[in-house]
């Protein structure tokens, strides 16, 4: 109990924690919100775009500010070269992708490279001017935030959060269906354009909290462990925001008890929530796909049950039915399915048919029995009529055995003399 | 070049099924040397299970098919297919002359370059589609007619007897089905069969000898004039043809 108090309590006593909590929190909230349209228009690749073209905004910036009007580091003045970095990005991108047959893909790789390389090489050559640690810039330092970056995020998320929502129905309709979008009058260029300013902004702002390289994570993972648990946009954001926000608190904890880097340890921490999620998500988890897959009783041992049943008439003990099954593995459970809904009844030591049960068990060995059939009548060797009837009996969708019944003249006997039971009348 | 009489595709007691559905149900058809086939029926009816199965992707579950006289698995290679337009990428760096060569890979192994007749066989393809002209463009700067030309050209480089089109006349203007429709025919002419995918009824009489009327079931096989009769039509479109009803009386006036 001591042990506990100290691990989660100590830490929120700590000034610099505090700090990292609040600017994480902001900053994540926001990421995760404006991550769910960058993960559902897929434009993953751009938000990595935007965080490495920021470093030559940083450095243009900073070197303006410096040469013209002397202010050595100025924030403002950076985060202003940033966002024109970003933009300018965007915009290069979008031209190449537009006027040349290069595909999008392709077109972010070059221009985003080409721009951070930029940057690399004016942060390098006046290096003597400008006091920019790169590995700062690349890593990050949640535990370091300064308060104008408190101030800077706060204003960010405020802003974002704000146009978002306002414009929620506007986004959502120009990310689902953009052709509808323009036909009712939307202005989508001004919507795209507006939502890539909103990620250079919650980028340029995340940048100085987790460095360049794990900023799109904390973009698109929170968003995307969202995904996995709703169909509604509304509720994927806020999911997300939540996300974003344990990410960041669970991410703070794990860096201080590790003594670990703090952006490394948040990016590690949501990517593993991430993991959790995918494995446990109700519907689109793993753990529920393998849940369903198993679960699934195919129809075929269904009716193959039934006809051994109906074959071996009364009462069956379990290996009789055995040797007519083609799947036993999923005897067991198919058993305990057809007890549930009524098509069997334990007898004995065996099971009985009910009387639906009967019921369907004739017409699976109708349909048997006219494949056999039609088999036979169309030449094929005596010896595969039973296996290849027994594998098309489970077919009888779209009126199949009685197109059979109908093309063979409705005959009364299959090929071993057997009588072929009559169709269900009261069917449909 | 087998004889006029002997059937080049051969579809005995074809049973194709999707789990509970059948997709193919007891088809058999016997299609015979130079004629130009279509193949109709509404959405979900089974048309393209039974390109894949002619092309060897899907077995039948029940039913054997033949081509030329072999069993449909071993005669790979015999059967060309021109692709629908939306399945190309249309940006990729290759020019027609390239594309059209294609059609031979399959008989140049691996360690020789294309000879001379590989050249020749594809110009010849390409100037019976009337796009010899056109060798040397990329292919997306042709329009989507001359786009459908190449493909149909590599298809007969290939020299393959029997050509299977997955809807050539989707989404090109009427010129445009004009001029395919016209190599099509040249097509024929040099003794090629050809079965075409097709969803326009109004043009199916005009443009095919024979045409299928698929719906899991052969509804028919027959003469257009033949399975274009109302009754068989409302079976397999399920009444929904009434605009068409009228149609085929303006026709038959």
């Amino acid at each position: 109990m001591e042990f506990l108090l100290q691990a989660f309590w100590a830490p929120l006593t700590e000034t610099y924690f505090q700090k990292a909590l609040i600017g994480g929190c902001m900053v994540a909230v926001v990421a995760g919100v404006v991550g769910c349209l960058v993960v559902l228009r897929r434009m993953a690749f751009l938000g990595d775009a935007l965080s490495h073209a920021m470093i030559a905004g940083v450095a243009g910036g900073y070197l303006v500010m410096k040469l013209l009007f002397g202010l050595e580091a100025h924030a403002p003045g950076m985060l202003l070269g940033s966002l024109l970095a970003a933009v300018l990005t965007v915009a290069l991108i979008g031209l190449v992708a537009r006027i040349s047959r290069i595909k999008e893909d392709t077109a972010i790789g070059i221009m985003y490279t080409g721009v951070f390389a930029l940057g690399v090489v004016v942060v390098s050559i006046f290096r003597g001017y400008i006091h920019i640690d790169l590995m700062h810039f690349i890593l990050g330092d949640i535990l370091g935030i300064a308060d104008t970056d408190l101030w800077v995020s706060a204003v960010v998320a405020a802003l974002v959060l704000g146009i978002l929502i306002l414009f929620f129905r506007h986004f959502q309709l120009a990310t689902f269906d953009p052709v509808m979008a323009a036909a009712i009058g939307l202005p989508v260029l001004l919507l795209d354009y507006a939502l890539t300013t909103c990620v250079s902004l919650v980028v340029v702002s995340a940048v100085s909290m987790v460095g360049v390289i794990l900023v799109v994570g904390l973009l698109i993972t929170p968003a995307a462990t969202a995904y996995l648990l709703c169909d509604r946009l509304d509720k994927m954001m806020a999911l997300a925001a939540l996300f974003g926000v344990t990410s960041v608190v669970g991410g703070l904890y794990l860096c201080v008890w590790l003594d670990s880097a703090g952006g490394g340890a948040v990016m590690l921490f949501s990517t593993l929530q991430f993991l959790a999620v995918l494995t446990v998500a109700p519907r689109y988890g793993l753990l529920a796909r393998w849940l369903r897959l198993r679960r699934l009783v195919p129809q075929q041992v269904v009716e193959d049950i039934l006809t051994a049943i109906l074959r071996h008439q009364g009462e069956t003990l379990l290996p009789v039915i055995r040797q007519y099954v083609q799947q036993p593995l999923h005897l067991a459970r198919a058993l305990r399915q057809m007890e549930q809904e009524g098509l069997v009844s334990v007898a004995g030591d065996g099971y009985r048919l009910t009387e639906s049960g009967e019921k369907e068990a004739r017409q699976v060995l109708r349909a048997h029995r006219l494949w056999e059939t039609y088999l036979q009548s169309i030449g094929t060797p005596r010896e595969a009529l039973h296996p290849t009837a027994h594998r098309m009996e489970h077919m009888r969708a779209a009126g199949t055995v009685d197109y059979l019944d109908e093309k063979l003249g409705h005959p009364a006997r299959d090929p071993h003399g057997r009588k072929i039971p009559p169709p269900e009348e009261n069917e449909k | 070049m087998t004889s006029e009489k002997a059937p080049v595709i051969e579809v005995r007691h074809l049973t194709v099924s999707y789990g509970t559905r059948p997709a193919l149900l007891d088809v058999s058809l016997s299609i015979e040397a130079n004629q130009l086939v279509g193949v109709i029926g509404p959405n979900g009816s089974g048309k393209s299970t039974l390109i894949k199965v002619l092309l060897g992707f899907v077995r039948p579950d029940v039913g054997e098919v033949f081509i030329a006289g072999q069993d449909v698995q071993k005669a790979k290679g015999r059967v060309a297919y021109v692709p629908q337009r939306g399945a190309v990428d249309w940006d990729f760096p290759i020019i027609v002359r390239e594309v059209v060569m294609m059609g031979r890979y399959q008989r140049i192994p691996w360690h020789r370059s294309p000879r001379k007749e590989d050249r020749d066989a594809a110009l010849e393809a390409l100037a019976m589609v009337r796009m010899a002209d056109f060798a040397d463009r990329q292919i997306g700067q042709l329009s989507g007619g001359q786009q459908q030309r190449v493909f149909l050209a590599r298809a007969l480089a290939q020299e393959a007897d029997i050509l299977l089109l997955d809807e050539p006349f989707a989404g090109v203007d009427a010129a445009t089905e004009r001029a395919i429709l016209e190599v099509l025919g040249r097509a024929k002419a040099a003794g090629k069969t050809l079965v075409v995918v097709h969803h326009d009824l109004t043009t199916a009489a005009e443009y095919f000898d024979k045409l299928i009327l698929l719906k899991q079931r052969l509804y028919a096989y027959a003469a257009p004039q033949m399975v274009l009769q109302e009754d068989l039509l409302s079976q397999v479109y399920e009444g929904r043809l009434r605009v068409f009803a009228g149609l085929m009386a303006k026709e038959g006036s």
